[in-house]
């Protein structure tokens, strides 16, 4: 990763990196899913445009267990989870030992497909995926890596960002989040099929455009996080203590001990509870 | 410091972000400490004692060097009834949830522990660890807009008292902020430039302190025996500890055992007590291998 390269990931908190796969390794990626599009599932519509005006569209179509499918398919995906140019750029970005969290997922589209409302930024501040610079060391829990099997052209719509957002420390104004005024801070970059993208996921503001190409968009993203970062996956299917701790360890302990004993994850979707204390010092499940 | 009410107050705030620990008085009643030193007493055979030869965690500094190791007991949870009751009450005691709700934010949980480190005089001390830099993302500590975000906590149970130069616990404040490498002199107490603080507390005063900041153990002088008992906090989504789903089929299924080494290794699960053995991988950009 060169100075040029270090220079705009820590300005903007996202990179494209150009001509990563050629023809036809994107070729194969894209047999490997066409010959099996009837996995791809289309969500509701406007589930992800939620109140967002400027978002909205159909439902958006994803496929999972790409790096699960039979072989020859599962090789093109099994070979960019270790790609070098991943691998070089990660290890900068997260540290040595980043980890795959989640993915990969293929995130399709047609034309009409509705966006995503924008997400994350350096404010609220959260941990797990937040961004860090000190003495010549960059650091972010969370990168997704984003592989393009399709180009995106200007105003093809997709992944969108708000270069340096994971750095503010301000709350992201209504009308970014929905795109229906974004006071012009939102960034679609333009990119080729073969170029890969990294962003910060969680610490930068970022979301996605309705796709206006009348050719369907084809990303394929891997969740990555630092070595001590938990965003979701497996990691919310082995939270329970019973199974994170064992059986033994936390046999006959309270709810409100074992609110303490669920493992690391993020998005838990609400089943870790949280404990406060109440005015006459009892710690209770908050309700 | 502390008046072990169950919110933690503006003044607790502004000496934990300053200084990176906190001790606040008597969190245990006599009866309660009574209780938990009886549970020790019980599984006294337990404990264990690290040797000095080649289990030191004195780092050869001339400071902390000691006649024997320190003791230490883990368990204390899975414990058969009624010996574990008074360590799983410690572990959600409103004293603690009131201030690692603030600390490292809801959802908190253990990331492993509770260990007792005890000590007879003369055993020796621990290499002095942590620092702001180099940075430690496993156990960050980040202030912003109001709110204090802190990765990882160590809450410290005293079973025993710590009079002024008995040695054990030792911090230097205000390090958890530091942009500047810790001097080898501080690290092994041999010159710490009269910045390490041994905080004196009495049993039933409990420690809370950064991972982040600079702490260790000084050699234990006390005529009585050192009691602490440690249980490791990490926020939401940090870990540390490996736990027992670190391997990859453990957590992904056994459709990963025909990956290559390197596929593999971006699929164990999060923590940094890796050990030696984990594989890392590097890349010159044309390949990926582990290093």
């Amino acid at each position: 990763m060169d100075t040029r390269e270090r220079y705009f990931w820590d300005l903007t908190g996202y990179v494209v990196v150009r001509n990563v796969l050629n023809p036809d390794q994107i070729a194969a990626a894209n047999e490997a899913i066409d010959l099996h599009r009837d996995r791809i599932r289309i969500a509701d519509d406007n589930l992800g445009a939620r109140d967002s005006h400027a978002l909205r569209g159909t439902g958006r179509p994803t496929m999972h267990d790409l790096l699960q499918l039979e072989r020859p398919y599962c090789e093109p995906f099994r070979r960019m989870l270790v790609h070098p140019a991943v691998v070089l750029r990660l290890n900068v970005m997260c540290g040595t030992g980043f980890r795959l969290d989640h993915g990969p997922l293929l995130i399709s589209g047609v034309k009409g497909t509705e966006g995503l409302t924008m997400h994350g930024a350096g404010e609220p501040h959260r941990p797990h995926v937040a961004y860090n610079h000190q003495n010549g060391q960059s650091y972010c829990g969370g990168v997704t890596v984003s592989w393009q099997l399709a180009d995106v052209n200007p105003g093809d719509g997709g992944f969108v960002c708000v270069p340096g957002s994971h750095k503010t420390g301000y709350s992201m104004p209504s009308g970014v989040r929905t795109c229906d005024d974004d006071m012009g801070t939102v960034v679609q970059p333009a990119m080729r099929a073969g170029d890969v993208l990294f962003f910060m996921d969680g610490a930068q503001t970022h979301g996605t455009r309705p796709w206006q190409s009348e050719r369907p968009r084809r990303s394929v993203l891997y969740k990555y996080a630092s070595r001590s970062s938990v965003r979701g996956g497996p990691a919310r299917e082995l939270a329970p203590p019973e199974i994170y701790w064992g059986e033994d360890l936390v046999d006959g302990m309270t709810p409100e001990q074992r609110a303490v004993m669920f493992g690391p994850c993020s998005n838990h979707g609400g089943e870790v509870p949280f404990l406060a204390v109440d005015d006459n010092g009892v710690v209770r499940i908050e309700r | 410091m502390g008046n072990n009410n169950y919110e933690m107050s503006a003044e607790e705030r502004y000496f934990f972000d300053l200084s990176g620990y906190l001790v606040v008085r008597n969190a245990l009643t006599a009866e309660e400490v009574a209780e938990c030193n009886g549970a020790i007493d019980h599984f006294a055979e337990l404990v264990s004692t690290r040797s000095v030869d080649n289990q030191s965690l004195s780092g050869g500094s001339s400071a902390l060097k000691g006649a024997q190791g320190r003791k230490e007991l883990t368990g204390m949870l899975g414990w058969p009834a009624p010996y574990r009751e008074p360590f799983r009450r410690l572990l959600i005691h409103p004293v603690v949830v009131s201030r690692l709700n603030e600390m490292s934010g809801k959802g908190f949980r253990l990331d492993h522990g509770p260990l007792l480190i005890g000590a007879e005089a003369g055993s020796e001390g621990h290499q002095l660890h942590g620092a702001g830099e180099p940075f430690g993302p496993s156990v960050w500590y980040h202030q912003q807009n109001g709110r204090m975000y802190c990765r990882g906590v160590t809450v410290a149970w005293q079973l025993a008292d710590v009079n002024e130069g008995d040695g054990g616990f030792c911090i230097v404040s205000g390090s958890h902020k530091t942009r500047e490498p810790t001097p080898a002199g501080v690290r092994t107490v041999e010159d710490h430039m009269n910045l390490v603080v041994q905080p004196v507390m009495k049993a039933g005063d409990v420690l809370f302190f950064a991972e982040s900041a600079t702490h260790g153990t000084l050699p234990w002088k006390g005529a009585h025996e050192r009691r602490s008992v440690l249980y490791k906090y990490a926020s939401r989504a940090a870990a540390r500890a490996t736990g027992r789903h670190f391997a990859p089929e453990s957590r992904w299924g056994d459709w990963v055992r025909d990956l290559s080494p390197e596929q593999r290794a971006v699929l164990y699960g999060p923590g940094v007590h890796t050990g030696d053995d984990f594989p890392r991988l590097v890349s010159d950009g044309r390949k990926t291998s582990i290093a």
